[in-house]
């Protein structure tokens, strides 16, 4: 296997490089940690205080009394769990033609899909507005599942890793007499897990931390995200960092969390043994 | 015969339509279609209210001839190309380390991850004093190790991209580890055993087999990095805001503050289309070299 | 496969659970007319319940039910929803400047017949309509207003031994005064004056004179100005701009941390100051007096920027619409804005007592609010909001010392000209 013997030097290298990257890489939560224990007059300050002199911890009571937190919360799981299992779920039905299925017109479809990622989101809000507008789902949660399901980035994503499954693979599948759906489900999904779990981590966090969306499009307050409900506390002349960075180092826990349990699909070597066995 | 092999023909395109179908309404319908809307509108004028009048190439003329787009332009093909670069190699070289049996490799993974999902204003906070000309750590580092007259980051002109890459570089180097990561499952390991028994070293293994297999998440990883730092604009609203002067206004800002400030839809479309034509090119570029990947298979 | 079956009916189950619940139902109007009404920050906004609150009691057909945005991103919103066919009746627009595109479009209802047949009495507003009457005909209310003030605190005063300022000042005795109060070094420095990094608080010296405005095209009348400030900053009587970046820190921290003697800024936060008095977030013991002028301008004429409110010219409700409007902006308006902070448009008897007698008001407030001209910062005209990032971009690099204050000028001109002759 891959157990190699590594100098004893070369491995102490690596830890301290990897810890001093971990230390930088961390320092803004190291900053949004302290700063949610502060009064809002004391986030700022020159140079940093990176430890609060009185812990503010009502801070984090503060933030669940003074907006719906709690429904802000359930909403943001409800759309990027929802949002999430679509865009797995579709996504990798199209990334399964778009790689190991021939039909005409694929590579101009797929094609299709790649240019729009390039078209900055706000350019075509306006259209998009329009069109939930005449279809009365302004203020709606199906109005940002609709549009944010169906993104390009996840059937592109799933492609890149489809495509590096051997045909004779499929090929043996079939003559086994597994259909397409069959082979699909049995032979391609199981293989590319670890694609799975990174689409997982992307939408999710890409859904979760969403503001411009739910700001355009969800009016009242009982559909209001954690990211709208961050915004609450800033206003035109004054903003409460301390609740602020109380909320978002609440809101942050989710996505580690999804983040940690996810990331064990890149286990080195599993997914690649049932390849050829 | 020949009609047995046009019948199996049709039955194989409609499987594999039926495969894209699912995805492909919503995205023609609540992508495609607006997307389709802001090509048509770069040639219009609007208003985003009233009527729309044909203006021809006028949108196009007028940003080539925007001080602000032009200096855009260039500053983002600079962005681009230090970003993409450093990006794609710093996210393969750790996904490479934190793929190993090493102690607290969750840990790391996380805390590399992390830049990513970290609030703005956090970032803004910690680089912006970091990078602070007088007292600001980066600095003194520098004049402790003998350089007197160390950069003035985002408080200069010359230096400000250089401020900004560097953040974009620690905030994206996460999340393109983790598509390199999945990629890495991929790699049969019996091609590492064979390569093992002939005697190949650590290097020529990752010349020769890490490489090649991780092709397509290299294209992946290279496309999307090159299309969103063209795209992404809240790093540098929540470092620089495009300052000083106009010296970090990137064509995402620029295209930004055509939309949501001057509200002037025809030139922020004709901005994006300018995007899209460059990336419509890489990509491709990109498919030409993704056949030879396949046919290497 | 049994997996992935068991995934995809759950995802289909999420999916009609959403769809099941469908778009909220608008109530019945048995005779009520229900008004939606955009607005941003309305619960920092206290005045805004109160008026709805007096106005629905008085007028029990019509309900106003509140659209709240956040403050920073509600114009986009606005303009997604008036340019989107929403059915916003009333809306408040926080860039003022902006409401010369909304009429553009057509999207601004003419106020004009209604003003007429209630017979209000436009002059009682201090000029302040101008700014939104276009082609002769009045398209917006002007709600609040807010004016440039010098804020300054009284605890570095007595510390320096210099008198608190007078109510007449001129910008050379202000530059003097700030070298005056200016102590200490390092983290702990209290500067004599500061001004925040946006270019209003630069240039709005030159336009207060009300001759001139960030329209006007040829900007050699900032020049002084510039020259005082980078003469401060040499002079380390005010921060420099280039750590006021890095820093971070909002001119309310710098001011409720008592890092600065004087703070010219706009009223708005007045308001804040008082509330942090009051919950004891800051102890600085501070004084608000009228804005500093130059030797040529007559004291009393500041900058400032007045909040309109307008109907939807696409709305079925403009009648009742019209009614609110009045309201709010008329004289009991005007009375609930005073009471809960804000300086009403409307000119008249007892508006400034009640608000300077707000808790944790300091002495004095109502005079520091002396003024016989506001210039507004943006004019309600075509291309403002470009020249005036322009303006911003070249301001910087003159603070930053990237270029002189003469090729800053020469700069702003050229671009002011490539723009307006796009």
């Amino acid at each position: 296997m891959m157990i190699e013997k590594r100098s004893p030097v070369k491995t102490v290298l690596l830890y301290i490089v990897l810890a001093l990257l971990t230390v930088i890489t961390l320092l803004p939560l190291l900053w949004m940690v302290s700063a949610s224990f502060k009064l809002s007059s004391e986030v700022f300050s020159f140079p940093i205080k990176w430890i609060p002199e009185t812990w503010h911890w009502e801070n984090y009571v503060k933030i669940w009394q003074k907006i719906n937190l709690a429904t802000y919360t359930m909403n943001s799981f409800k759309l990027s769990i929802i949002i999430t299992l679509i865009q797995l779920l579709t996504s990798s039905f199209a990334a399964y033609g778009f790689s190991k299925c021939r039909f005409p017109g694929r590579n101009v479809l797929f094609l299709a899909y790649v240019a729009t990622i390039a078209i900055p989101w706000q350019v075509y809000m306006l259209p998009q507005y329009v069109m939930m507008q005449k279809m009365h789902l302004i203020d709606t949660h199906i109005s940002i599942i609709l549009l944010q399901s169906f993104t390009a980035f996840g059937v592109f994503l799933l492609r890149q890793f489809y495509i590096t499954i051997p045909d004779e693979l499929l090929e043996a599948a079939r003559i086994d007499g597994l259909s397409e759906y069959g082979t699909f489900a049995r032979i391609v999904l199981p293989l590319t897990k670890p694609a799975m779990a990174t689409l997982t981590i992307m939408s999710f966090v890409t859904v979760w931390n969403d503001y411009m969306g739910p700001m355009i499009y969800f009016n009242s307050d009982r559909l209001k995200t954690i990211q709208l409900g961050i915004q609450l506390f800033v206003g035109q002349y004054s903003a409460e960092y301390g609740l602020i960075m109380a909320t978002s180092v609440m809101a942050i826990i989710p996505v580690l969390v999804v983040f940690l349990a996810f990331q064990r699909f890149f286990v080195e070597g599993i997914a690649s043994s049932g390849l050829k066995g | 015969m020949a009609q047995k092999k046009g019948s199996l023909k049709l039955r194989q395109s409609l499987i594999g339509y039926s495969f894209i179908a699912p995805n492909f309404l919503g995205f023609a319908i609540f992508i495609l279609f607006p997307v389709i809307f802001t090509i048509i509108l770069s040639v219009m004028n609007w208003d985003g209210f009233n009527a729309m009048t044909f203006a021809g190439f006028a949108n196009f003329r007028a940003i080539f001839r925007d001080r602000v787009f032009k200096s855009a332009f260039w500053l983002t093909l600079l962005y681009v190309v230090f970003t993409v670069a450093l990006t794609l190699l710093a996210s393969l070289a750790l996904a490479c380390v934190l793929n190993r049996k090493i102690k607290g490799r969750d840990v790391f993974r996380s805390a590399i991850f992390f830049p990513y999902v970290a609030s703005m204003i956090a970032i803004g906070a910690v680089w912006k004093q970091l990078f602070e000309s007088n007292y600001g750590p980066i600095n003194m580092a520098l004049r402790a190790i003998g350089i007197s007259n160390p950069p003035g980051w985002f408080a200069s002109t010359d230096w400000a991209i250089w401020g900004v890459i560097v953040v974009a570089i620690w905030k994206f180097m996460g999340y393109y580890m983790l598509i390199y990561l999945a990629g890495l499952q991929d790699i049969p390991v019996q091609l590492y055993e064979a390569a093992t028994l002939d005697g190949a070293t650590g290097w020529q293994k990752f010349r020769k087999i890490t490489l090649p297999m991780l092709t397509p998440s290299t294209f992946f990883v290279f496309m999307m990095l090159t299309i969103n730092s063209f795209k992404s604009f809240d790093l540098i609203y929540a470092l620089t805001m495009g300052g000083p002067g106009t010296s970090t206004t990137l064509l995402a800002n620029y295209i930004y503050n055509q939309t949501f400030v001057y509200w002037d839809y025809g030139k922020s479309a004709a901005a994006s289309i300018i995007l899209f034509i460059i990336v419509l090119g890489v990509t491709i570029v990109q498919f030409r070299g993704e056949k030879k990947f396949t046919d290497y298979l | 496969m049994k997996k992935f079956i068991v995934l995809s009916l759950v995802a289909l189950m999420a999916i009609s659970s959403v769809f099941a619940g469908g778009p909220k139902e608008k109530a019945a109007d048995n005779g009520v007319t229900t008004l939606t009404f955009a607005v941003w920050d309305y619960t920092q906004n206290a005045y805004l319940s109160k008026a709805i609150e007096a106005f629905e009691a008085a007028n029990p057909d019509v309900k106003i039910e509140v659209q709240d945005s956040p403050a920073a991103d509600y114009i986009t919103k606005l303009n997604t929803q008036l340019n989107g066919g929403s059915d916003v009746d009333l809306f408040l627009i926080k860039e003022a400047d902006k409401t010369k595109t909304f009429y553009d479009r057509g999207q601004l209802a003419d106020l004009t017949p209604y003003v007429e047949a209630a017979g209000v009495d436009m002059s009682a507003y201090n000029g302040t309509d101008a700014n939104f009457t276009f082609d002769g005909k009045l398209y917006a209310m002007p709600l609040r207003t807010d004016q440039y003030v010098l804020f300054y605190n009284k605890d570095l005063f007595d510390a320096a031994g210099v008198p608190y300022p007078d109510n007449d000042m001129t910008w050379a005795e202000f530059e003097e005064l700030a070298g005056k109060l200016t102590q200490g070094e390092g983290a702990t420095k209290k500067y004599g004056a500061y001004f925040h990094s946006w270019n209003a608080c630069v240039q709005n010296w030159g336009v207060q004179d009300g001759k001139h405005s960030i329209m006007s095209g040829d900007y050699e009348f900032f020049k002084p100005y510039y020259e005082m400030v980078l003469r401060m900053q040499e002079a380390g009587s005010c921060m420099s701009f280039a750590q006021i970046q890095a820093s971070g820190l909002s001119y309310t921290d710098v001011f409720s941390q008592g890092l600065a003697a004087m703070l010219p800024m706009g009223s708005w936060l007045i308001q804040t100051m008082a509330s942090r008095t009051v919950s004891g977030e800051t102890s600085v013991n501070w004084g608000v007096a009228v804005v500093p002028h130059a030797e040529d301008v007559p004291n009393g004429y500041t900058v400032g920027a007045t909040t309109p409110i307008c109907i939807n010219n696409a709305s079925a409700k403009k009648d009742a619409a019209w009614r609110f409007v009045e309201f709010i902006s008329g004289p009991e308006g005007a009375q609930i804005m005073a009471e809960n902070g804000q300086v009403p448009a409307l000119v008249g008897e007892g508006y400034l007592e009640t608000y300077a007698a707000a808790p944790g008001m300091p002495e004095g407030v109502m005079d520091g609010l002396y003024a016989t001209h506001i210039s507004p910062d943006r004019p309600a005209m075509d291309k403002v909001t470009q020249i005036d990032q322009m303006l911003l971009a070249e301001h910087q690099l003159i603070l930053l010392g990237e270029q002189t204050v003469d090729e800053g000028i020469a700069n702003m001109n050229r671009n002011y000209a490539e723009i307006m002759a796009e």
